[in-house]
This record gives C-alpha cells, sequence and structure tokens, in this order.
C-alpha cells in the first residue's frame, strides 16, 4: 500500500473507496478532491424536507435523497462550517456551508437547523437544585429549558468540561449533555453546590 | 392493543421536535406501534444512576398517541445515531425510487439507545420468523438494582450501591489495617491515657495543693503527707519535685509514642499502597481507558499517606482528648458547678457546629483531590508530550496552562485553610469567652462566698486551660477525619471496582495447548451499542498462519484483543482448542498468547530485563538468542553497555526499529503457541522490515500466527487471508485464492503494486 499517496496530508482520511476503486486516476481524482472543500450555497443547491422528517439535498446533477448535517464547530461556532453528509454509516462528506445565516435561504437554514437540533440535542440548565456526590459519583437534580431532570456524572474526570471560563459542558453516565452556558448567572447557593466542579 | 399481544417494547424518552417527553417503541406480531405522549412539564426526567427499581415500574396514567404499523409497510428499521441519543427510523427498499422514504419514527437519548437497537434486532427477527423464542428475547442490556435499596447501579459492572455503602464502613474498613498491630497500638494507647491522667492532676498541683495548702500553710495537709512536724518549704520542694517528674513523664510517654507511631505508619501505608496498586493490576483495560493516569496515581500515592495519617495520629488523640474533656468535666463540676456549667456550655455547641460543617468541609477536599488529580494529569500529559512541545516551540503556552492548573490547586487549598480557620478562630473565640466569664464570676464568688479560695479558682482556671488543648484538637480532628475519609473513600473505590474480565473459580488449566482458535458469532463495541465487530465468525487451525487485512478502523486489532481477552465480547464465544476462553485459567492463557504490536512499550530497566520480561526465569543464553533470532543482538551489542543497558523512560532512547525488535524478542522468548502480529513492522523502514521479516518468519514456526498488516506483502506466507470491512468478514481464502476472486483483496493489492510501480517512475 502506498504509504502516502500523492499529496495526502495526515489528518485526512484515507481514502474511502479503497476497496471499490483502484482506477489510480479516478484515486488521486478524488483524493484531490478531498483535500478540497466543496462549498455549498444557495446558488448550488436544494434543499427539501422528505416526508420522512429528514432533508434531502439536489446539487447539479447530484441528487441525495436523505442527507446528514454535522456542526463542525458544535461549542465555539454554531453558524460556521456546516458540514453536509451522506446518509450511510461512512458519512461522505458532500460539502460544507460556510455561513448558516448568510449563504442559504432561510427555509433551508430552518430544515437544517431542525436536523441539528435532533442531532445536538443539549439541555441548558438554568436551576440547580442539589448535588450530591457519593462514592466517586455525583448526583444532578436540575431544572433545564426541556424540563426538570436528575442525572448522574463519573467523578472519574472528564465529565465536567470547560467550554471557557464561564460555560460548562456535563456529560452524564451514558453520554447525554447538559450545558451550563454562564456560571456566573447561577445564583449564590446554586454556584456553591456547583463548586466542586469550578 | 392488548398485553399479550406485546412481543417487545423500548421506552423512549424524546419527541422529534427534540423535547422530552414518555414514548414507546412496541412489537406486536404483525404490527409496530409507536406511542407518544405530550411533552409534560412537571415530569421529571431521569437518567441513568438515577431512581429506583420501583420508579421503573410506576407508570403514570397519559394521553397516549398511537401510530400503528404494519410490518408490511415497514421494509427495515434503522436508529440513526446522534450525538446525544439517536433517531428511529424505517427505510426505504433500496433500488425502488417510489417507495416510501425514510421515515423518522421515534427520537430518544443515550440512555434509551440500548433498548431501541434491541427492538429494531427483535423486529428483524419476528419480521423474518413471525415469532420470537426465548432465545431472541434473552438480554442482559437492561438496568440493574442494588438488592437492599433497590437504587440503580450507577455502574452495573461495579456493583456498589452508593446509598447503602456509607461512610462509618469506610472508617470501619480503614481500621482493619491496623489489625495487625493491635499489641503495638494499645502500648500507645496506654501511653495517652497516661499523659491524660498526668496532665488531668497538674492544674491540682499548680494550683490547690501549692496556693491553698502550702502556701496557705495548712496543717492539715503536711498530716495527709504522714509528717505533721515537716517545713513547708520541705513540702514546696517535694511539690516541685512531683511538678517535675510529672512534667518529664509527659514527656517521656509522649517520646515513646513517637517510636510507636513511626514503626506502625510507614507499614499501614506501603501496605495500602500495595493493595491499591494490586487492585489496579486487576482490573480490566477497560477501567484505564475511562480514567487519566493522574487521577490514579494521585489515589496510589498521596491517599494512603492521608488515611493512615488520621488513624494514627488523629484517633488515639482524638479518644485521648475527649477522655480529657470528659474527665475534665466532671473534676470540674465537683469543684463548683456553677462555673463549670459556664466554662462547658459551649462545648456542645461547638461540637454541633463541626458536625454540620462536616460535608461542607467533605466538600473542600474532594475539590482540592480533582485540582491535584487534574494537575498530575496536566503534568503526565506534558512531560509525556515533551517531544512535541519542544519542536512547536510552545513551553511558554504550556507554561501558562500548568499556572492555570496549579493555581486551581492554589485556590482549593486556601479555602480549604481559610474554611479551617473559621472553624479554628470560633473554638478560640469561645474558649477565651469561656474563660473570661469564669474568671469574672470566680473574682465575684471570691470577694462574696467564705468557701472560695483563690487556689480552687486558680485550679479552675487551670483546668478551663487545660481544655483549651483537647478542645483545638478537636476543631482539628472534624477536619482531619473529613480528609483522611475523604482519601479512604477513593481508595476503597479502587480496591472494590469489580474487574469486567474474572477469571472463573474454577478456570481449567492448559498448561499446553495446541493452538486451534474459533471465533462464534462474535459482536463487541468499546462503547455500549457501537458495535465495532459484528456477528463475526472465525475459525484458525493450530500451527497456521492467518493474515488479516482491511482499512483502519475495520476492527482488526480490537479482533485480537479479544483473542488474548483483553476484552471480553458482548455476544458469541471465542473457544482454544475447543474450550471457551473465558473458562481458561489467566495465566495459562496469558502464557500462550503473546502479542507484538505496533505500540512497542519499553519499561524501565536494562535491554536484558526488557526482553525477559514475559519469562524472568530466562537464561543469559535464552537472551541473547531470542535477541539473534530478533536481529537485534547487532544493535545491543553495538551500544557501550551491551545488554546491560538501562533502557525506558529514564535511560537511552531507542529507535523505533530497535524498539520493535526488542519487543519481537521478548515474544520469542516467551514462547507462545498463539502469536499474534498487529502492525508489527509498520514504523520501520523497508531494510529493517525486511530484517524483521526474517525473524517473524523464524518465530511463526509452529505456531498459530494472527497477523495484521496494510502492506499485503507481510502476509505473503499465510495459509489464509480474512479482509475485514466495517467489522465483517467480506472476503476469505489464500492469496491466489481471492486474487483469482477479484474482489476487495485484489483490488487492493493491484492498488499498491501500481502505486509502488508509480513510485518508480518519479
Amino acid at each position: 500500500m502506498p504509504k502516502k499517496k500523492k499529496g495526502s496530508v495526515a489528518g485526512a482520511p484515507e481514502s474511502g473507496n479503497n476497496f471499490e476503486e483502484f482506477d489510480l486516476e479516478k484515486m488521486e481524482k478524488e483524493t484531490e478532491e478531498m483535500l478540497r472543500l466543496r462549498f455549498i450555497t444557495k446558488d448550488n443547491s436544494v434543499f427539501e424536507r422528505t416526508e420522512g422528517g429528514f432533508v434531502s439535498l439536489k446539487m447539479g446533477e447530484e441528487f441525495y435523497p436523505r442527507i446528514q448535517v454535522y456542526h463542525a464547530f458544535p461549542f465555539t461556532d454554531r453558524d460556521s462550517y456546516i458540514s453536509i453528509r451522506e446518509a450511510d454509516e461512512k458519512a461522505k462528506e458532500i460539502g460544507v456551508i460556510k455561513n448558516l445565516k448568510k449563504d442559504i435561504s432561510k427555509e433551508s437554514r430552518e430544515m437544517l437547523e431542525e436536523q441539528l437540533r435532533l442531532r445536538y440535542f443539549t439541555p441548558t440548565i438554568e436551576k440547580i437544585i442539589n448535588i450530591k456526590n457519593e462514592y466517586g459519583f455525583a448526583y444532578f437534580d436540575v431544572l433545564t429549558n426541556h424540563g426538570a431532570c436528575r442525572f448522574t456524572i463519573h467523578m472519574g474526570g472528564g465529565s465536567v468540561v470547560n467550554l471557557s471560563d464561564t460555560r460548562l459542558m456535563i456529560t452524564d453516565l451514558d453520554g447525554n449533555r447538559f450545558e451550563i452556558p454562564d456560571v456566573t448567572r447561577l445564583t449564590s447557593p446554586e454556584l456553591k453546590k456547583l463548586d466542586l466542579f469550578l | 392493543m392488548k398485553k399479550e399481544d406485546i412481543q417487545a417494547s423500548a421506552e423512549t424518552d424524546m419527541t422529534l421536535e427534540g423535547e422530552f417527553a414518555r414514548g414507546y417503541v412496541v412489537l406486536t406480531k404483525s404490527k409496530l406501534v409507536i406511542m407518544t405522549s405530550v411533552p409534560d412539564e412537571a415530569e421529571v426526567f431521569q437518567f441513568k444512576g438515577v431512581g429506583s427499581i420501583h420508579d421503573a415500574k410506576v407508570q403514570k396514567e397519559k394521553a397516549w398517541a398511537a401510530k400503528f404499523l404494519p410490518f408490511e409497510e415497514v421494509h427495515k428499521l434503522d436508529v440513526l445515531r446522534s450525538v446525544c441519543g439517536g433517531i428511529l427510523y424505517s427505510t426505504a427498499k433500496k433500488d425502488q425510487p417510489d417507495s416510501v422514504p425514510d421515515v423518522q419514527l421515534a427520537a430518544f437519548t443515550n440512555m434509551k439507545v440500548g433498548d431501541v437497537l434491541r427492538v429494531v434486532r427483535l423486529f428483524d427477527v419476528l419480521k423474518e420468523k413471525g415469532e420470537l423464542t426465548e432465545e431472541d428475547l434473552k438480554t442482559d442490556d437492561g438496568e440493574e438494582y442494588c438488592p437492599k435499596c433497590g437504587t440503580m447501579y450507577p455502574d452495573k459492572d461495579r456493583k456498589i450501591c452508593p446509598k447503602c455503602m456509607d461512610r462509618r464502613s469506610v472508617f470501619l474498613r480503614s481500621l482493619a489495617y491496623f489489625k495487625p498491630y493491635i499489641g503495638k497500638i494499645s502500648i500507645m494507647v496506654l501511653c495517652y491515657i497516661a499523659t491524660a491522667g498526668l496532665n488531668l492532676v497538674w492544674p491540682y498541683f499548680s494550683g490547690t495543693i501549692l496556693y491553698d495548702k502550702i502556701l496557705n500553710k495548712d496543717t492539715k495537709f503536711l498530716e495527709f503527707l504522714g509528717n505533721p512536724g515537716m517545713e513547708f518549704v520541705t513540702a514546696l520542694g517535694l511539690i516541685v519535685l512531683t511538678m517535675f517528674l510529672t512534667k518529664v513523664t509527659i514527656q517521656a510517654v509522649g517520646i515513646l509514642q513517637g517510636v510507636f507511631t513511626a514503626k506502625i505508619v510507614p507499614v499501614v501505608v506501603k501496605e495500602m499502597k500495595t493493595q491499591v496498586f494490586k487492585s489496579m493490576g486487576r482490573l480490566s483495560i477497560s477501567f484505564y481507558n475511562k480514567r487519566q493516569t493522574g487521577s490514579l496515581m494521585t489515589r496510589v500515592l498521596s491517599d494512603a499517606e492521608r488515611v493512615t495519617g488520621f488513624f494514627i495520629d488523629g484517633l488515639p488523640y482524638l479518644f485521648i482528648n475527649l477522655l480529657t474533656i470528659i474527665a475534665t468535666a466532671v473534676v470540674m463540676f465537683r469543684m463548683n458547678w456553677r462555673l463549670a456549667i459556664l466554662a462547658l456550655i459551649f462545648v456542645p455547641i461547638l461540637f454541633t457546629v463541626s458536625f454540620r460543617l462536616m460535608p461542607r468541609l467533605w466538600q473542600f477536599y474532594g475539590r482540592r483531590h480533582r485540582a491535584e488529580r487534574s494537575m498530575n494529569a496536566r503534568l503526565n500529559d506534558n512531560l509525556t508530550g515533551a517531544r512535541v512541545v519542544k519542536a512547536f516551540g510552545q513551553q511558554e503556552s504550556e507554561m501558562e496552562r500548568f499556572d492555570k492548573n496549579n493555581d486551581r490547586v492554589r485556590t482549593a487549598e486556601l479555602a480549604l485553610v481559610s474554611f479551617d480557620n473559621k472553624f479554628y478562630a470560633l473554638y478560640v473565640t469561645f474558649e477565651r469567652i469561656a474563660s473570661v466569664v469564669v474568671w469574672g464570676l470566680g473574682s465575684y464568688l471570691l470577694l462574696k462566698q467564705p468557701n472560695m479560695h483563690l487556689g480552687i479558682l486558680i485550679t479552675f482556671t487551670g483546668y478551663v486551660q487545660q481544655l483549651n488543648g483537647p478542645l483545638d484538637f478537636m476543631s482539628y480532628a472534624f477536619r482531619w477525619f473529613t480528609d483522611s475519609m475523604n482519601s479512604s473513600q477513593r481508595m476503597f473505590e479502587i480496591i472494590d471496582a469489580v474487574p469486567e474480565i474474572v477469571e472463573k473459580p474454577d478456570a481449567i488449566r492448559m498448561e499446553s495447548i495446541k493452538g486451534q482458535i474459533e471465533l462464534k458469532n462474535i459482536t463487541f463495541g468499546y462503547e455500549p451499542n457501537k458495535p465495532v465487530l459484528k456477528k463475526l465468525n472465525l475459525n484458525i487451525k493450530a500451527g497456521t498462519m492467518l493474515g488479516i487485512v482491511g482499512r483502519s478502523g475495520a476492527g482488526k486489532s480490537t479482533l485480537v484483543n479479544l483473542i488474548s481477552r483483553l476484552y471480553d465480547p458482548q455476544e458469541g464465544e471465542i473457544y482454544l482448542d475447543g474450550t471457551n476462553i473465558k473458562d481458561v485459567a489467566f495465566k495459562d492463557l496469558r502464557k500462550n498468547v503473546a502479542m507484538v504490536s505496533q505500540e512497542t512499550y519499553i519499561f524501565m530497566g536494562t535491554v536484558a530485563e526488557n526482553i525477559a520480561y514475559a519469562n524472568s526465569n530466562a537464561t543469559m543464553e535464552d537472551i541473547v538468542n531470542a535477541a539473534v533470532l530478533a536481529s537485534a543482538h547487532d544493535f545491543i551489542c553495538k551500544m557501550p553497555d551491551g545488554y546491560d543497558t538501562v533502557i525506558g523512560s529514564s535511560g537511552r532512547n531507542l529507535s523505533g526499529g530497535e524498539r520493535q525488535r526488542i519487543s519481537i524478542a521478548r515474544a520469542i522468548l516467551a514462547n507462545p503457541k498463539i502469536l499474534i502480529l498487529d502492525e508489527a513492522t509498520a514504523s520501520v523502514d523497508t531494510e529493517t522490515e525486511k530484517a524483521i521479516q526474517a525473524s517473524i518468519n523464524f518465530l511463526i514456526k509452529d505456531r498459530t500466527t494472527i497477523s495484521i498488516a496494510h502492506r499485503l506483502s507481510t502476509l505473503r506466507d499465510a495459509d489464509r487471508l480474512v479482509v475485514i470491512d466495517n467489522g465483517e468478514i467480506t472476503e476469505e481464502g489464500t492469496h491466489s485464492e481471492l486474487v483469482e476472486k477479484k474482489g476487495t483483496y485484489y483490488k487492493l493489492k493491484e492498488l499498491q503494486t501500481k502505486a509502488l510501480a508509480l513510485k518508480g517512475l518519479e
């Protein structure tokens, strides 16, 4: 196997089509394509809601009956670099929307945001009722923007991540996420309960 | 829909609009039913680790909306995994453009993914066979609960209920470590009692006897001494001598107990550290993957000391100080109950307050531990990555990052100290107030009451002073106790952790094996519900070489991890010579399976020790022979210290190829029946690869070999090849069979040859 294909860069996924194709020219073309981001704008794309609640995409000749929508920067910038991917497990990238607010129409944006909302579902903690720390686990009793939740985290480290000095992301035992967008907005009794993690 | 009709079901907890709401996915014999409810603001959503078995059964009355889908209308079910859960959807029939497109059916959080996936699996079975057997329904996916109180275990592999595990038992368990030293400890306790007794008589000598009896020239006292004719100066001399001897004895006893402390503490600390380390070694790989190295280091290094400190220095003093307080109180009450009440009233108040503040302290200690832990982790990270830091010139920014962690430790420590100071201040304030009040009221009584003497007052205030020591200690003891229990709890957390992979109690000993391996229906994933291997079947004949080909992430390394039983498969079984490897004794399994992987690890020690890692009884001859066969002998001899060269973290650096060859020598010396080569030649140049390849060719003789390689040339000699893609075996056969088949393997081979040819042209 060639150790590095021409121009291939560390970090870029190895050619996903190794198995299907061995036509070198075609492969090189694909590799080259992979090295370039394809930007999706309102001029080269048509997004549509499908009957089943997903979104389809038409780009020139290509038609994708169902697409997946990923954030490239889910924490730091939710409007920039939205990656549109194929529906199957390999999720090959179709293209990137550089700015969700500017580059596509309002309708398309809403459609994609619906998909993103489900994929990145993260309740925001509005009120901390209680936090109990027992034998390697912490039990949270909180009120979120989606209602009251009780969940448990590992104290072993990595469950509470500082996204910034004031923003916390809390991940429970199953990997469900909860966010505190700004700890300074909590009351002082709440901060006291959260003290362990600050 | 009747209850009897339900074949299987799973709870869901979200709507497709992204709100929390209860729902169900139900399978009957002919229909898929999706039940949804309206989001209810009053409802509390409970996730893993919360709630008990009792609420798991309770279902609130709700208004349900149900969607019935006959099986004919559903082509296939699938789950689209998202970051925080998944979406159940039905898929369209392929190649039929006008069929119903993919339809979203239900959404759920990560907690429910396992249950929903089970329904998806059962749906396939039901649709195909029309019914479910016991076997199909058998599942171990469910949550498990504490049998005592019914609380859900936060981690079902570690069956410890945080509720039933209380602090007292942590205390008693820690105490158990001191049992072997009971003799020495009793002597220490005697010393403490002696100290307390002597301390108790001291104010009596310096107050009542000195002032009221001798300085007041009380003749009755001389009679009491048995010599009425004695001069008071002689009596004074006697009392001063007694007082002096009392003090000397107190000091001597103090030294004695110090000696004993020094004898016991290091031994117990060592014992605890050994046990924690041993428990860690016993735990499965997955335990390490979940935790930061820094955190684990803190537990071995500092926790044991913190636990022991309290037990040896703190506990006896606590006992003695309590005793002193009680005895002093009794004496004070007998001397003058009014003054005694005034002097002592604050003690119970202080104790209650302290007791109440303990949880706060507990938090402070926990926080300091976490700060220390993340600092350790940062340090560990930085030191391990020192090369990269230097190469990118990032020392400054690393310094900043370290400073941040260091700051956090400082803040935590400061917070702790300032809280502690408040504690101390509280105690001291009360003590001073008490002593002023006693002086004031005492002087008043001295003026008003004829039976009150100066000596009594001085003795009394002496006792009040005497209380200060024990009370100050108590202020400290509360935090000491908390610190110790906090550490001790963390220690037991490790000691109690149940390894995921355990040896059966009646494990089968297999001293010599043939090396036939069979994998039956193996499903495995590192995270639940994300399978890396899917229903994989594989049979490897004894003494043959199997080559595994596949792209990165296809599951090749995972497969060999299962064979060496670093992990257990979630479904399916692995047989070694027809015996389930779960039944084989660890010792025999490890002895017979050796791995040479891409990730070579060189331990601290000499080259010889590293080669003999798996076989410490190896002779010098064995070691050299192994090195020769691994084509390592040459470079080892060229090093100034030869086989005695110290390598590993503190010693000489070896190149990737050299490390690789040492690890091959290690495998040769281990002489396993089953050899696993996981990209053993990936990180070396072509020439070294040739040399290593030659050693490997020698190594694989008479062994079952499983070799994973990207470079297909490495696998030329394999008896059989399998291609793994996406967790499944897609092709298998010999090299020529696979080439003839013109499938994936052929394409890969062509691709490599062409690319190599092209390289040659350039």
